[in-house]
């Protein structure tokens, strides 16, 4: 198995919607988790290159606070769950396909606003636009 | 810092996975989430939670597990270090094996034998001791 780079703190800005203000904010992502995805697949690569930003800016939801303890910043709170429905997904090869159906997008960012994980989940059967078991995994919706 | 626009940071993207290198199994630790990401194809997925711990990666093409998202390792080993000293012993210089922290979790719960919850740990197990999943990380 391939080491794990160095870490190294450079960050990447990218704008996202306020739920609170409605307005741009600036979200980073660390140089070092995009090397990593773009080491992946070119799927993986067009998924964090073209949907991450799409759902950060065009969310379907945006949920606030992780119910489970583990999940919640040792910080506090301030976790936030970016959700959408992107155009497109991709295959492994990089091909651009129709959005997987009955699945949705889910971008995570921290209370540092850093956006550290994003990826498929299968969708709510009654509200398609929103991850399954929503009600239980967040404390509060924002939009 | 640098700031992008959509266009400029998809560039930067395909740009960053050129040449496309073949694809290896990674285990990465993210501090930004105090999470371990764990990958053994190249394959797109899509996440299931299995517990507070773990999240389950499935292959979209095969919905056979491919990896697995660990979230808050720094406090889970801590806490394991406490309830279970020999579990302190796996941890070398801050490298853990994936498969302890697995099987200490499985350890831990009071799943049945043939739940799957259980399956998908022993999956998880069998995954990360094939493909020598190691973490590093300040988690001790």
């Amino acid at each position: 198995m391939e080491p794990s780079p160095p870490s190294r703190r450079e960050f990447i800005q990218l704008d996202a919607v306020d739920p609170v203000s409605g307005k741009l904010f600036l979200v980073q992502i660390s140089f070092e988790r995009l090397q990593i995805v773009a080491r992946r697949s070119m799927g993986q690569t067009r998924e964090a290159g073209f949907i991450v930003p799409h759902v950060l800016q065009k969310p379907t939801a945006i949920f606030e606070g992780l119910r489970m303890d583990v999940d919640e910043d040792q910080r506090g709170v301030g976790w936030r769950c970016y959700c959408g429905i992107p155009q497109h997904s991709y295959r492994t090869d990089g091909t651009a396909c129709p959005p997987y159906p009955r699945q949705v997008y889910l971008v995570f960012v921290n209370q540092d606003r850093i956006a550290y994980n994003w990826r498929w989940e299968k969708a709510d059967p009654d509200e398609p636009n929103l991850p399954l078991n929503h009600q239980g995994r967040f404390k509060k919706r924002l939009i | 810092m640098t700031a992008m626009n959509h266009d400029q940071f998809a560039a930067y993207m395909l740009k960053l996975a050129q040449p496309a290198p073949a694809f290896v199994p990674t285990a990465s630790y993210d501090a930004d989430g105090d999470c371990i990401e764990f990958l053994i194809a190249p394959d797109p997925f899509y996440a299931e939670r299995v517990d507070d711990l773990v999240t389950v990666y499935y292959s979209q093409d095969t919905h056979e597990i491919i990896g697995s998202l660990l979230k808050g390792v720094s406090g889970f080993c801590r806490h394991m270090s406490e309830k279970m000293p020999g579990f302190k012993i796996e941890i070398l210089d801050g490298s853990v094996k994936l498969e302890h922290i697995f099987l200490a979790q499985l350890w831990a719960t009071e799943a049945q034998p043939n739940s799957i919850k259980t399956l998908t740990y022993r999956k998880l197990i069998a995954i990360a001791e094939a493909n020598e999943a190691t973490a590093t990380f300040a988690c001790v």
